[in-house]
């Protein structure tokens, strides 16, 4: 397997965001993680990354792999030019440094923004970019180092309809380039249904549906048929968001 | 009554105490950072490129600011102090304690105000920024770490440029101070600057590099700190600021301080 989560609990102040989290994820398979604003997902992926420290838990990948993760908001280098956000890892990261040269990492650079669709952007700023050029220049820094664990949290998020589509088409695309593993944090059932083998549905921090995408869309139990039906009657009580 | 002031008591105390427990977490937090930069210094883990880049914000953003304010200051003071020399027969001495005055004290700390006022708030907010727009995470999971790629540089570029900006600060401070002089008390400038050769002495000065170092450091240390920690939105990033600027101004007097009573006591 390529990402296994096991037993993961996280608490913030006493308040328990992520309770008894386990899941495996194979090579090439995308699992998606649903559920409402607040519910832990976003806490889960942060310490998938290592940005946050779990209270208790494994996360099992094999060694020296690399995790890239895609940013809700981007998290473009705002003094950075696109050439050089792609560039950063490879720039500053002396295991790259001494093994590759400035051409190599030129030219890898362009094949990675060639491969989400935009050429000949490598001199703009990330404020000169539209919220889904962004999305696309965050996904191509993510791979920029070639990672067999990708993380996106909300790729869609605050995105029209047919760039959602074409960023959803990119994460489905990128997977397959890199037989990657992926987990797509989102809120959107199309993101669900295009790019996600399986799911998982977070409540209050833990697993309350995990199945098929087939099996989330039919309701197999009555969390799934609530998101599905975005329906405020159910198990999941929105006042406690 | 009582009651009412039992309450006010109780809320007054537990105020007070989320301040201490605040201001020892910050503190905690700078420290655990500057373990962080000496770590990197130590390894020679140090980008260059970027600390020329930062040189550049000390020298271009500060360096009219300080002029201005060290200058004006040397003036204010030579313009009261000169007269009242010249009155006691002592006009000959202005020279002197013009340099004394400005190259122990005066040039340095109001250089230190200056960095604080235009590089360690910019630094704070720009880190602040980053860290509630998720780029430091962005770092982070791209294996570069922040402190290594921010704070290192910046923390290097003030240790190294404000004794620069002093000694520019100092030399434009005691210029003008004899230009006033010369107009206030009608002290030659000849005069002037044989005076001041007699007050000035390699001893202070070094002292004065030696503390303008410490400022530097100081300051871009706790700037980018208290931007590095923080958590929230554009509230937290004014917070921040106003944290940076208000703990920088506080540490210089600190410092000021340790180095008059170490070395004039």
């Amino acid at each position: 397997m390529s990402l296994e989560v096991k037993n993961l609990f996280k608490s913030f102040e006493g308040k328990k965001v992520l309770s008894n989290i386990s899941f495996k994820i194979e090579n090439g398979q995308t699992l998606g993680v649903i559920g409402f604003s607040g519910s832990g997902k976003s806490t889960l992926l942060k310490i998938i990354s290592g940005i946050l420290e779990k209270d208790s838990g494994e996360i099992i990948y094999p060694k020296n792999s690399e995790i890239a993760m895609s940013f809700q908001y981007s998290a473009l280098f705002d003094f950075l030019d696109v050439y050089d956000n792609i560039a950063f890892p490879l720039v500053e990261r002396k295991e790259f440094r001494l093994k590759y040269t400035k051409e190599e990492i030129s030219k890898i650079v362009k094949e990675k923004l060639k491969l989400v669709g935009l050429e000949g952007i490598e001199n703009l700023y990330p404020s000169e970019l539209s919220g889904g050029m962004q999305k696309r220049v965050g996904f191509a820094r993510a791979i920029v180092t070639n990672p067999k664990i990708i993380l996106y949290d909300e790729p869609t998020a605050g995105l029209d309809p047919v760039t959602s589509t074409m960023i959803e088409d990119y994460i489905v695309r990128l997977k397959n380039e890199l037989n990657a593993s992926c987990v797509v944090v989102t809120h959107q059932l199309s993101t669900i249904k295009r790019a996600v083998d399986y799911v998982i549905m977070l409540y209050q921090g833990n697993v309350v549906f995990e199945g098929s995408v087939q099996e989330l869309l039919e309701g197999k139990n009555d969390y799934a048929r609530q998101f599905v039906s975005a329906s405020i009657n159910g198990p999941m009580n929105i006042a406690t968001r | 009554m009582f009651e009412l002031n039992k309450t006010l008591t109780y809320q007054g105390f537990t105020l007070m105490w989320e301040e201490i427990k605040d201001f020892l977490i910050t503190l905690g937090k700078m420290g655990c950072d500057f373990c962080s930069v000496l770590k990197y210094i130590f390894r020679l883990r140090i980008n260059f490129a970027e600390v020329i880049e930062q040189s550049k914000r000390f020298a271009y953003d500060s360096i009219p600011i300080s002029l201005t304010i060290v200058g004006m200051t040397s003036a204010i003071i030579v313009m009261q102090l000169a007269p009242e020399l010249a009155k006691q027969g002592g006009a000959d001495y202005t020279g002197m304690l013009s340099a004394l005055v400005m190259v122990r004290e005066l040039a340095v700390v109001m250089s230190g105000f200056a960095i604080i006022s235009m590089v360690g708030s910019s630094f704070a907010s720009e880190i602040a920024s980053m860290a509630v727009t998720e780029q430091l995470n962005a770092m982070k999971v791209l294996k570069v770490d922040p402190i290594e790629f921010l704070v290192v540089p910046r923390f290097v570029a003030g240790v190294l440029f404000m004794p620069m900006i002093f000694i520019i600060s100092a030399t434009f401070g005691l210029i003008c101070a004899g230009y006033v002089s010369n107009i206030t008390a009608d002290l030659s400038l000849l005069n002037y600057y044989t005076s001041l050769w007699h007050g000035l002495y390699v001893r202070d000065i070094f002292i004065a590099i030696l503390k303008a170092s410490f400022f530097g450091g100081t300051i871009a240390l706790i700037s980018c700190s208290c931007g590095y920690s923080t958590r929230g939105g554009a509230k937290e990033v004014g917070i921040a600021t106003t944290k940076a600027v208000v703990w920088s101004f506080l540490a210089i007097a600190l410092w000021d301080f340790i180095f008059a009573s170490v070395f004039y006591l």
